[in-house]
C-alpha cells in the first residue's frame, strides 16, 4: 500500500508539472482551444465511436450468421483501427502544393483496396466456417 | 420491444469481452507504448534545446533517426491499443457514484477525474501527434510543440497514477488465466464472437498492421509495405523535403549570384566566402541521415566543406557553440545553435552536394548544415551566416 501511494504521488506530481508547463507556456486563448480539443476527443470517442460500435455489434449479431461473426469482428478491429489511425493520411489534409514529397501516395485508392480485401477475406472465412459441421467453440 | 430512455448502467453491457482481463493485457502494452513515446519525446525536446547542460552526443549518427522513428511508430501502434482498451472498460463510465458515503464519493470523484484527464490527454496526444506527422494542423492558436510536450507530462503522470490505483487488480488478472472470472462484472457473461484471447491477439495484430502500414516513412526496407505512410521516401536527389524554398521565401535570395556566407567571430565580421570559395576548399563526403521530428527520415550522401575547417580558416576558436542563420526571413528555426561538440565533429559539413549533385533549391542550395544525430529541423538550409560566440 505504501508503495502504491508513493507511485501515485509521483504520478500526481508529474501530471501537475505538465499542467504547469501548459499554463505557463501558453496564453488563455490557447488554453481554451486545447480544452476544446480535450473535450472533443472524449466526446468523439466516448459518445460517437462507442455508440457507433454498439450499434454495429447489435446489427452484426442480428444479421450475420454465427460462423461469420468471428471473422467480421477481427476485420472490424483491424480495419477500423487502421482507418482511424491514418485519417490524416487518408484525407491528405496537410498536403502542400509546393512539396511533392509529402503525402505522395494514392491513399484513397489504397484504402478502398484494403477495404475490398478485408470484405473478401471475411466472406471467404465466413463461408468456409459455415461449411464446417460444427463451429469450433 | 419497448424503447428504454434510461441511461445505460454497467449492467447494460453483458459481453464477457469487456473485462479487466482484456483491459490489463492490452493496457500493459499501451502503457509500454506511452512510456516509449514519452522517453523518445524527451530525447527530441532535449536535442532541440539551444544549450545542453549535459552535451547531446554526436554519435551514433542515426540516434535521433532511430528514437524519433520509434516515437511516431509506437504512437501509431498505440492507437489500436487505446481504442480496444477503452472499449473493454466502457461500462465503468456508467457506474453510479456512491452518493451515500462521503468519503467513498470523494475518492470516486478524484479517481474519475484522474481517468478523465488520462483519457482526454491520451486521445489528444495521439490525435495531435499523428496529425503533426502528416503536417496537418487543424487548430488555430496553440503551438503543437509546446502543447504536445506539456500534455505528455500530464498523460504520463495520469497514467502512473492510474497504474498505482489499479495495481492490485492488474497484478491479479495478469497472473491468472485470461478466462478467469474473479474480477468480472456479474452481468458480463455473454460470450462474444471471439474468445478473450483471440480479441487480445487481434488487437496486437491491429497494432502490427497499423505499424507496418505507416513505418516506411522512416524504415527504408518497409517502404514497399507501408502503403499508407506519410511519405514514399522519394524526393529530389532521392531525399524528401520538409520545407520548400518557396514556403521559406528564399527562392530569390538563395539563387542569387551575389550570395555570400558571412562568418562572425566574437561579434565582429571576420569575413565572408562565396559559393566558388567553398567549392575551392577541401571537400569531404559523409553518409548521414536527415531525420525529421515528424518521424520521417532518409539517408543521404552529402559532400561539402567541413564546418570546423571553414571556421579554422577564420581563426575562430574550435570549442564554441556556433549560431547558424538561414536566408529565411522568418520562422522559429531561422537561426539555430549548433553545440560546440557538433561544430567540432569531423562529420559536420556545410554541404554543397547531395547524391553527387549540387543541392537542389529545396534541399538548401547554395549550402546547408548537415551534422550527425541532429534533429532535421536544426539542419539549417540556405545558410547565410555563421557566428562563433565569445
Amino acid at each position: 500500500m505504501r508503495a502504491r501511494l508513493a507511485i501515485g504521488a509521483v504520478g500526481v506530481v508529474v501530471a501537475l508539472y505538465g499542467a504547469l508547463l501548459f499554463l505557463t507556456r501558453q496564453d488563455p486563448g490557447q488554453w481554451l482551444e486545447v480544452a476544446i480539443w480535450f473535450a472533443a476527443g472524449v466526446v468523439a470517442h466516448d459518445v460517437l465511436l462507442s455508440a457507433l460500435l454498439i450499434g454495429l455489434c447489435l446489427v452484426g449479431a442480428r444479421l450475420l450468421p454465427a460462423a461469420w461473426r468471428a471473422p467480421a469482428t477481427v476485420a472490424l478491429v483491424v480495419w477500423g483501427t487502421l482507418t482511424i489511425a491514418t485519417i490524416p493520411m487518408l484525407t491528405r489534409a496537410g498536403a502542400r502544393a509546393d512539396n511533392a514529397t509529402l503525402l505522395d501516395r494514392p491513399y484513397a485508392a489504397t484504402w478502398w483496396t484494403i477495404s475490398a480485401i478485408v470484405v473478401l477475406l471475411v466472406a471467404v472465412s465466413g463461408f468456409l466456417r459455415s461449411r464446417r459441421p460444427r463451429a469450433q467453440e | 420491444m419497448t424503447p428504454r430512455l434510461a441511461p445505460p448502467t454497467p449492467d447494460s453491457f453483458t459481453s464477457r469481452l469487456r473485462s479487466p482481463a482484456v483491459a490489463a493485457r492490452v493496457g500493459l502494452w499501451l502503457g509500454i507504448s506511452f512510456g516509449i513515446c514519452f522517453l523518445t519525446g524527451l530525447v527530441s525536446h532535449y536535442a532541440q534545446l539551444p544549450s545542453h547542460p549535459i552535451p547531446f552526443p554526436t554519435s551514433p549518427s542515426w540516434g535521433y533517426r532511430f528514437t524519433q522513428g520509434l516515437h511516431v511508430t509506437t504512437g501509431i501502434a498505440a492507437i489500436p491499443l487505446l481504442l480496444v482498451k477503452l472499449w473493454s472498460v466502457l461500462p465503468k463510465l456508467f457506474e453510479a457514484p456512491p452518493l451515500h458515503d462521503a468519503r467513498k464519493l470523494l475518492l470516486t470523484v478524484l479517481e474519475r477525474a484522474s481517468i478523465a484527464v488520462l483519457v482526454a490527454s491520451a486521445i489528444f496526444q495521439l490525435a495531435t501527434g499523428v496529425a503533426n506527422a502528416a503536417q496537418w494542423y487543424p487548430w488555430s492558436s496553440f503551438s503543437f510543440r509546446t502543447t504536445h510536450y506539456a500534455i505528455a507530462w500530464v498523460a504520463i503522470g495520469a497514467l502512473v497514477l492510474h497504474i498505482a490505483v489499479k495495481l492490485p487488480i492488474i497484478r491479479d488478472v495478469l497472473t491468472s488465466d485470461i478466462d478467469d472470472t474473479t474480477h468480472d462484472r456479474e452481468t458480463a457473461t455473454t460470450p462474444g464472437p471471439l474468445s478473450r484471447r483471440a480479441l487480445v491477439r487481434t488487437t496486437f495484430a491491429a497494432a502490427a498492421v497499423a505499424t507496418l502500414a505507416t513505418a516506411g516513412s522512416t524504415v527504408t526496407w518497409l517502404r514497399q509495405v507501408s502503403v499508407l505512410a506519410v511519405r514514399t521516401g522519394e524526393g529530389p536527389q532521392g531525399v524528401p523535403i520538409n520545407k520548400s524554398a518557396r514556403a521559406a521565401r528564399v527562392e530569390e535570395s538563395a539563387s542569387s549570384p551575389d550570395w555570400r556566407l558571412e562568418v562572425v567571430v566574437d561579434g565582429t565580421v571576420a569575413g565572408s566566402v562565396s559559393y566558388d570559395d567553398l567549392r575551392a576548399m577541401q571537400q569531404h563526403t559523409v553518409d548521414l541521415p536527415i531525420a525529421c521530428v515528424e518521424g520521417w527520415s532518409a539517408q543521404g550522401t552529402w559532400s561539402g566543406v567541413r564546418l570546423a575547417d571553414l571556421l579554422a580558416s577564420f581563426d575562430a576558436p574550435a570549442d564554441r557553440d556556433v549560431s547558424v542563420t538561414s536566408l529565411q526571413e522568418s520562422g522559429p528555426f531561422r537561426r539555430t545553435i549548433l553545440p560546440a561538440n557538433f561544430a567540432a565533429d569531423e562529420r559536420t559539413l556545410l554541404a554543397l552536394d547531395l547524391s553527387g549533385e549540387p543541392l537542389s533549391l529545396d534541399h538548401g542550395y547554395p549550402c546547408r548544415l548537415i551534422a550527425p544525430n541532429r534533429p532535421g529541423v536544426l539542419q539549417t538550409k540556405w545558410v547565410s551566416r555563421l557566428e562563433v560566440s565569445a
